[in-house]
């Protein structure tokens, strides 16, 4: 009897919850994002909040009852709720059942108190247990027993493993960014190990490319750029920051440490070189040189910037939000934002204390100040001396010819150029340094400013860390950056581990766990396995912040080696591919596709690190930037290194870098757009670039190939993997019509040779072949990781 | 469309292309048969309807880097005759901030040199500097309230075209583009033309997309036959080899879009096809000898010169062709010396051009969808500037200046906005720099406050937080 009444009770409530949305979890996240932002007690838009139920029944300055709200999210009439976009249908209907049903909440539902937010992000990583699945030999490793989980949960199936060319080539490509050699190929497919998959991933970790993969994703967030990129968009030295995120990324330092150096290396007692150069990561800020400049306004602005890409790439946050006014969403005031500024305030940057750029002298040295410096100090100190000396003459000079009716043959100008001429004879040229951050001797003084503008100060503020997150204990002494680093990089810092494994998750699947890569807070979106995120998080931190050891987890796993082809039963039940039932096709980095048109060619330099490099590009590229500047290209191994490599200015970057969404390393960018254009395709067929590489990957396949393997080596070498039937009798097909072609036309194989091209070939073939290195190195998966 | 609808029209075009024997690009059947395509796969630049019907179709903005005087074109201030060559009151200048302020304390007021009259219908006051802009004055709008935010030049024509003075958000071009799509599908949607001895400062972040999809950047047009980087083929690439190199390439993209199903690659091919396209119609479009006699006059265009005038005949050509959005760039507008000299070469080389221009596209009914702008980042101060024993000039000015609009559902013959006896200030009106871009997105069928990109945790728009638009200047 009691059984029946428990029975009927759990069948009737199932009923009503069905039909009644419960708010917390159903509504409040709908009214959370969509209508809080406004309609909070703080702000009270339209005089209306409903961080109350009272509130929220009594209305506002445009109407009172609850039939206004719906009214106004269903954008019929003239009160349109969001202003900006729609909410979906079903939210729409959730709203709508709530209301109807009598729009019970508690009453205080959105009533901020003191208590720190529950909010999933700002909880601590607590390692949660590994789910049981029920088709268990499936899965290789822990993450796949959460992504199984979740699957069975929904009743679908996980793909077939990829063919083994297919993961051979995903694996290179994700781990070191570049595709396997045939030889290599033929290896994999011939081992028969037991382990040999986990072997070959640790192999590819191993690789000396692997530091540089995934350094160059580190570089996108830290905007890295070898120029300045204001008005003069002069060049910088800063590559040996470059340098130094390579080698921490391929010797696996420790994350946290590799955090805490980059942002206050140089406070470290008896900081090296090594770490005073980490500290680039925030020397990466554009600077504007313009005559006539207020330089604190764009210093604040550099400040600004470093507090901003502090968020977005250690804490995945929009504290940015917060310089105006406190954050809508999340809860970091104006005044936290500028305590967080007050750590980043007190560097030492070109300022009204510092000489004056000065276009005759080019003395970047006092605008890209302060530098770590190669040279024997007291050639430094010379260098110093004189370019001071320098710039004050032409000061000098130039007050005295404002000043003056200024003859040709004025005495004061003469001394003073001839002192001039002398003087630059003693200035030592091509003196190496890097840009790296320095504290004052004493801090600035931070202030709130009102609205943001550098020039409205409100009150005083001091160091401090946003309290939601924890706010740190006073001291005598102000806090400063070394602080701050420590404070980020503890182990109860909810948000640095799992922002950190959710981008190296989203290289591998193309979307993060967390989607919403740069945001985890209020507003960012769920994520879609929440164990798994704080499972990885758990698994970096207990690891010793390996990063490694993070890929090898996922490298190892059987969601990672799925075929990525589509399914017609998951074009239904996931068309976005939220749950992972099958891998994703990506189509290859900026970099990358530059990378594999070499590796193909056979042109690639392996060479790591070292200064920026100037691969061909087109005449014109340059042309659009005030200051004309040369483009040189690079002759001998620098023409064909890797596309992490090539120079980097931010006003005139090089067109084949931009056309692939490399981005413009003016803001961090914590992940990539991929998009697909015409401009792309007119680069791949008619860059000059491309063009070399397909000419020599054409030569290649004459020489390592016989007539009768040739387009299976070119698929190999290209694609890892043989033609299919119909790709094969496509190609012969355009073989013998290019071979028939260039038989009528002769003269026109010389002109799709390089001029380079040897004379012990048989030119014909050869420039048929061209034709067909050049198909093949523009196939869609050619630059895509399938 | 499911995956076999799509496959069956790649099928038919693979068909008619192979089969019939006919080229991409060569036919109006094929190239109709490539638009269905095109719906069928992502195209970040296929035309979007506006959210609400709009005025004009696409924009052509003639810039003038450098910060032209409007108290010498446009702001006749008979006062700051009389006041020349006289100290400023105090009033004036306290509490202001300019661009090379240690120098600005001795500066003495600066009448302007040339004649105003009053021009066309509306009685517009213009300088004789611009005789043909006069005689055209009641087909536009003079804005002489604009107001902008830095006085240096890099920050201030990065807010002219991004709404931000820090480089490196969205250019007014790629907001547009993102908007609306583009018209064309054989030229790129946002185009920037230049002309004169070097770029505009900060170059291409003025036309960049920011973080906006690169789809959405401007395209800067080269000179010559080849508009665009990469456009020309390789020696030795004889255009039916190259054909043949594309329809092998569209071949194997399609079996491999057969296996994986993935839209990418359906997009990838019609991207192919796009720009086999551009190939073919970029030599033409540059072209203009075509133009009859005639319009090269009322430019004074010359085919196969680089110039603001022949700039301003392709941006016409590049609207026609369904363009969204065209910058054409004249530099050389920083006069804080030798102003009578200056003035006198830039307004000769821009008057008769930008004149021609609003002309040629009424002639053609294409200014009613067309907006032209005509203005630069800011204008110059009613007080001389420059060293002692250099020729008088005018240093930076961003409270007032002036910007004229053209055709695109504005209301043309006014003057809109008045300033104070020298030219200082707006008394009436002012026009804030994001004031005209929420007006421009208005003409173009958006609401600047609904046009937002979300970056960072963050909707960001043109206008950033602010931003109204002008009523005034609505037809």
């Amino acid at each position: 009897m009691l059984a029946t009444i428990m029975f009927l009770w759990l069948a009737f409530s199932v009923l009503l919850a069905a039909q009644q949305p419960v708010f917390d979890r159903e509504v409040r996240p709908i009214l959370e994002r969509n209508c809080l932002g406004c309609h909070n007690q703080k702000l009270k838009m339209s005089n209306f909040s409903i961080a109350t139920r009272t509130e929220l029944l009594k209305g506002g300055k445009r109407g009172g009852s609850p039939a206004r709200i719906l009214e106004a999210i269903r954008q019929e009439g003239n009160l349109r709720m969001p202003p900006s976009y729609k909410l979906k249908q079903e939210e729409i209907a959730i709203v709508e059942k709530w209301i109807t049903a009598g729009a019970s909440m508690p009453e205080s539902a959105f009533v901020k108190t003191d208590a720190k937010p529950n909010h999933w992000a700002f909880a601590p990583v607590k390692r949660p247990l590994v789910p049981e699945v029920r088709n268990a030999p499936w899965a290789r490793t822990p993450v796949d027993r959460f992504i199984l989980a979740r699957l069975e949960k929904a009743r679908m199936t996980p793909s077939p493993e990829a063919p083994k060319g297919t993961l051979l080539r995903r694996l290179f490509l994700d781990a070191a960014g570049l595709p396997p050699s045939p030889d290599e190929l033929q290896a994999f497919l011939n081992d028969t190990r037991p382990d040999a998959w986990q072997q070959w991933v640790a192999r590819a970790l191993d690789s000396p490319h692997y530091g540089e993969r995934w350094a160059r994703r580190w570089l996108d967030q830290a905007r890295y750029a070898d120029s300045d990129g204001g008005s003069r968009d002069e060049p910088r030295q800063i590559w040996r920051y470059r340098d130094w995120v390579i080698r921490a990324t391929q010797n696996d330092m420790p994350f946290d440490r590799f955090v805490l150096e980059q942002l206050a290396g140089d406070l470290l007692p008896n900081a090296t070189n090594d770490q005073l150069i980490a500290t680039g990561f925030h020397r990466n800020s554009p600077i504007q040189i313009e005559a006539g400049t207020d330089r604190e306004q764009y210093r604040t602005e550099a400040v600004v910037d470093r507090v901003d890409t502090t968020g977005t790439v250690f804490l995945g946050l929009s504290v940015g939000c917060a310089r105006c006014h406190d954050h809508k969403y999340d809860p970091i005031s104006n005044r936290e934002y500028y305590q967080l500024y007050a750590f980043f305030n007190s560097t030492d940057d070109w300022s009204e204390d510092r000489p004056r750029y000065n276009a005759r002298f080019n003395n970047l040295v006092h605008v890209h100040g302060p530098l770590v410096e190669f040279a024997a100090p007291d050639v430094i100190e010379r260098r110093n001396d004189v370019l001071l000396k320098l710039v004050t003459l032409d000061e000098k000079l130039t007050d005295y010819k404002r000043e003056n009716k200024v003859k040709a043959d004025d005495p004061f100008v003469k001394e003073t150029e001839a002192e001039i001429a002398r003087l630059q004879t003693l200035l030592p040229k091509g003196l190496e340094g890097s840009m790296i951050q320095r504290e004052l001797p004493r801090p600035r003084e931070t202030h709130i400013m009102l609205s943001g503008d550098y020039l409205h100060k409100g009150d005083r503020v001091y160091p401090n860390t946003p309290s939601f997150l924890g706010a740190l204990p006073a001291r005598e002494t102000p806090l400063n950056r070394l602080d701050f680093a420590r404070w980020l990089t503890a182990r109860d810092n909810p948000l640095l581990a799992r922002v950190a494994v959710n981008r190296i998750w989203q290289e591998y699947f193309g979307r993060g766990i967390v989607e919403t890569e740069n945001d985890f807070g209020t507003q960012g979106t769920p994520p879609t396995h929440p164990e798994l995120l704080d499972w990885l998080a758990a698994e970096l931190m207990d690891s010793g912040w390996s990063r490694k050891h993070i890929h090898r987890l996922i490298l190892n796993s059987a969601v990672y080696r799925q075929s990525s082809e589509a399914r017609d039963d998951l074009m239904e039940s996931d068309p976005r591919n939220l749950l992972l039932a099958r891998q994703t096709r990506l189509r290859l980095d900026s970099e990358i596709v530059r990378d594999v048109s070499l590796v193909a060619s056979g042109l690639l330099s392996p060479k790591v690190g070292g200064p920026s490099v100037f691969p061909p590009q087109p005449a014109a590229a340059m042309s659009a930037s005030q200051i004309k500047k040369v483009w040189k290209a690079s002759s001998g191994e620098d023409r064909y290194r890797r596309g992490m490599y090539t120079f980097f200015w931010r006003v005139t970057p090089h067109p084949a870098l931009i056309v692939f969404d490399a981005p413009n390393g003016m803001t961090a960018c914590t992940r990539r757009n991929r998009s697909n254009t015409p401009l792309q395709a007119l680069t791949l067929m008619n860059d000059t670039a491309f063009h070399e590489m397909a000419q020599a990957f054409a030569l290649r396949l004459l020489r390592e190939s016989t007539p009768g393997l040739r387009l299976d080596h070119a698929f190999r070498v290209a694609l890892a993997r043989q033609p299919h039937a119909k790709e094969r009798e496509r190609l012969q097909t355009l073989l013998a019509t290019e071979r028939d072609d260039l038989a009528t036309h002769p003269e026109e194989a010389g002109k799709l040779l390089a001029s380079t091209a040897p004379k012990d070939v048989d030119r014909l073939e050869l420039a048929a072949w061209t034709t067909m290195a050049r198909v093949i190195l523009n196939m869609d998966e050619f630059i895509t990781r399938e | 469309m499911t995956n076999e609808d799509r496959l069956t029209l790649l099928e038919t075009r693979r068909h008619f292309f192979r089969d019939c024997g006919v080229g991409v690009g060569k036919l109006a059947l094929g190239s109709l048969l490539a638009r269905g395509l095109q719906a069928a796969v992502k195209n970040p630049m296929a035309a979007k309807p506006p959210q609400f019907p709009a005025k004009a179709k696409s924009v052509i903005y003639l810039f003038m880097a450098g910060g032209p005087s409007h108290l010498d074109m446009y702001a006749y201030k008979p006062k700051l005759q009389e006041l020349d060559g006289q100290t400023p009151p105090e009033s004036f200048m306290k509490g202001k901030r300019f661009a090379f302020m240690e120098r600005m304390a001795h500066q003495k007021m600066l009448g302007s040199p040339w004649k105003f009259a009053r021009h066309g219908n509306a009685g517009t006051w213009i300088s004789e500097l611009l005789p043909r802009i006069a005689s055209t004055v009641d087909d536009i709008a003079v804005i002489n309230t604009m107001k902008t935010e830095n006085f240096n030049h890099a920050p201030a024509k990065v807010f002219a075209h991004t709404g931000s003075i820090v480089p490196g958000r969205p250019s007014m071009g790629a907001w547009i583009t993102y908007g609306l799509g583009s018209e064309s599908d054989n030229l790129p949607g946002f185009v920037a033309l230049q002309s004169g001895p070097r770029g505009p400062r900060n170059g291409p972040l003025i036309w960049g997309s920011g973080f906006l999809p690169t789809a959405y950047q401007g395209v800067p047009f080269l000179p010559g036959s080849e508009p665009v980087f990469n456009l020309g083929s390789q020696p030795g690439v004889t255009p039916s080899r190259q054909q043949r190199a594309l329809d092998a390439i569209r071949d194997l993209n399609t079996m491999r879009f057969e296996q994986t199903g993935d839209d990418e690659i359906a997009t990838r091919i019609a991207a192919y096809e796009t720009a086999f396209r551009m190939q073919t119609s970029g030599p033409d479009l540059m072209n203009l000898a075509g133009e009859s006699k005639a319009t090269l006059e009322l430019y004074g265009a010359e085919p196969g010169k680089t110039s603001f005038a022949n700039n301003c005949l392709l941006a016409r050509r590049l609207v026609e062709r369904g363009v969204r959005c065209v910058q054409v760039y004249h530099t050389d507008w920083d006069h804080h010396a030798s102003i009578k000299s200056g003035m006198e070469k830039v307004c000769r080389e821009v008057d008769r051009p930008s004149a021609a221009l609003v002309q040629d596209l009424k002639q053609r009914g294409l200014l009613d969808q067309t907006l032209v702008i005509w203005g630069g980042e800011f204008g110059r101060t009613p007080l001389s500037d420059g060293e002692k024993g250099q020729a008088v000039g005018r240093n930076h000015h961003i409270d007032a200046y002036s910007t004229w609009v053209a055709g695109g559902g504005t209301k043309p013959g006014q003057t809109i906005g008045e300033t104070d006896d020298i030219g200082f200030h707006a008394v009436e009106d002012q026009v804030h720099v994001h004031d005209l871009h929420a007006t421009m997105l208005h003409l173009l069928g958006m609401d600047h406050q609904k046009l937002t990109y979300r970056f960072q945790g963050r909707d960001f728009r043109l206008t950033d937080v602010a931003g109204k638009v002008v009523a005034k200047l609505l037809a």
